[in-house]
């Protein structure tokens, strides 16, 4: 029995340890574009959260969408009730690292995700390109896909005078720390 | 031993499987209230809602004669309008200037707003208080011919606002006017230059979209021969790039300073006339 427990507990260690090849932000950025003749605009945060867990190869980011900033009080409104923040106020994504990444390498390595992204209550499968980068400071993450709208849901109200691109060009860059203990 | 061994292991695994997912949780949960009204003014007070930073309103504000002319002036409408034209600019989040132009009197008038307290989300700021100044300069023909600082007349208010909920806000303000010239057209009429004013306003939120609002303004103290207090209601429509504000307001003007010193139709007898603003707002950063 000892000798059971004794094993279960250094599985669990192990599994525990696993936060010392983790990597974590609150400060990481994310943009989007919408990009309308005459009507493009971007909307940015500096306030991604990401979980990066390399042993397991875990993913998993999400951002408070009242951080996003259009740069026009006016647009961030619609924004926000286009996408009904006050229900479903985070944007998320959760999943795995599918491609092959070296942790011993510092230099900037491709990788591919997979994972469920959800926004507006509607959940899609999908798959990102990225890059991954190990340095000193921690790890650099860059990701970019294409959201399309209508996969959420999510439709801008008929009233509306602002053009609004049906596909929307997603990119976040974030500087993730270790994860001490 | 085995049983607090098992319970070791137990939060242990709780522990790991805990770093599968983060909690979610909200980036600001203490940030400010937003929209507590929807524009920098409701009919013709002005109200704590600021124009962010590097946003840009250009508002039209018409409102025509008193609807007590019936058909023969088809409700006030024939009797021509009163119209300012304004343009707003936030500085800052919290600092907002502007200039407007009153096709009455020719008035010309410069506005600062500075807000000291936003409220906020978690309550522990209550209200938001913005201080508010405007200085306005007649610029029209006048029957002598009066200098520079005799055409001056300024506006100094507190304003005090709270969002209830996500359907009600409500506001007061105290104010003082100022004219360095009053000119009496009458033997026995009773003329200040300085006129106190406690202005109340509200919102009540229909939907995203729409809104009902008022606003009052009693004069507190002493008050110009033959004026009343001027009160407005207002139905509020919001589209992506504008709001446009429907209204019944007794008030013939929408400086705060004239209000106070020269309505003369009474709301509540009732006497009023129609009028409506449209606000843009240009994100120029």
């Amino acid at each position: 029995m000892k000798k059971l427990f004794l094993t279960g507990l250094l599985l669990v260690l192990s599994v525990s340890f696993v936060s010392a090849q983790s990597f974590k932000t609150e400060e990481g950025k994310a943009t989007f574009y919408s990009k309308v003749p005459l009507h493009s605009f971007e909307g940015n945060s500096e306030k991604l959260v990401g979980l990066v867990n390399l042993e397991d190869g875990t993913i998993d980011f999400y951002i408070d969408l009242e951080t996003l900033d259009t740069g026009n009080g006016k647009r961030d409104k619609d924004m926000k009730l286009t996408l009904e923040t006050k229900k479903y106020p985070f944007a998320e994504f959760f999943g795995k690292l599918d491609s092959d990444f070296d942790p011993e390498s510092s230099s900037v390595q491709d990788v591919s995700v997979k994972g469920t992204f959800k926004i507006h209550g509607q959940e899609q499968e999908i798959e990102v390109e990225g890059t991954l980068q190990l340095t000193d400071e921690g790890l650099h993450v860059t990701a970019g896909w294409i959201l399309s709208l209508l996969d959420y849901d999510i439709e801008p109200p008929k009233i509306l005078f602002i053009k609004v691109d049906k596909d929307q060009e997603i990119k976040i860059d974030a500087l993730l720390k270790p994860v001490e203990g | 031993m085995i049983k607090t061994a098992t319970t070791l292991l137990f939060s242990l695994f709780i522990f790991s499987f805990s770093q599968a997912q983060m909690e979610r949780t909200r980036a600001n949960p203490d940030g400010p209230v937003d929209e507590t009204f929807l524009t920098k003014n409701i009919g013709g007070l002005g109200t704590v809602q600021l124009l962010g930073k590097g946003d840009l309103n250009s508002m039209i504000q018409h409102n025509f004669g008193d609807v007590r002319g019936g058909i023969d002036t088809f409700f006030g409408v024939d009797e021509g309008a009163n119209v300012r034209i304004a343009f707003g600019y936030g500085l800052t989040d919290d600092i907002n200037i502007g200039i407007g132009r009153t096709s009455e009197e020719d008035n010309i008038d410069f506005g600062v707003d500075y807000r000291i307290f936003h409220q906020t989300k978690s309550d522990r700021i209550p209200v938001s208080v913005v201080l508010k100044g405007n200085m306005g300069i007649t610029t029209g023909e006048k029957t002598y011919d009066p200098s520079l600082t005799e055409r001056l007349n300024y506006l100094g208010s507190v304003m005090l606002a709270r969002k209830f909920n996500d359907n009600f806000s409500f506001q007061i303000s105290p104010m003082v006017s100022h004219f360095n010239t009053v000119v009496k057209r009458e033997a026995n009429e009773e003329l200040y230059n300085t006129v106190f004013g406690l202005g109340f306003a509200g919102r009540f939120k229909l939907n995203e979209r729409k809104s009902i609002s008022f606003e009052y303004l009693p004069v507190i103290g002493d008050r110009i021969s033959d004026t009343k207090n001027h009160a407005a209601i207002v139905y509020e429509l919001e589209t992506g790039g504008h709001v446009f504000q429907m209204f019944f307001m007794s008030g013939r003007w929408f400086t705060e300073q004239h209000l106070l010193t020269r309505t003369q139709t009474d709301f509540f007898e009732p006497n009023f006339r129609f009028g409506f603003n449209v606000n843009r707002v240009f994100g120029l950063l």
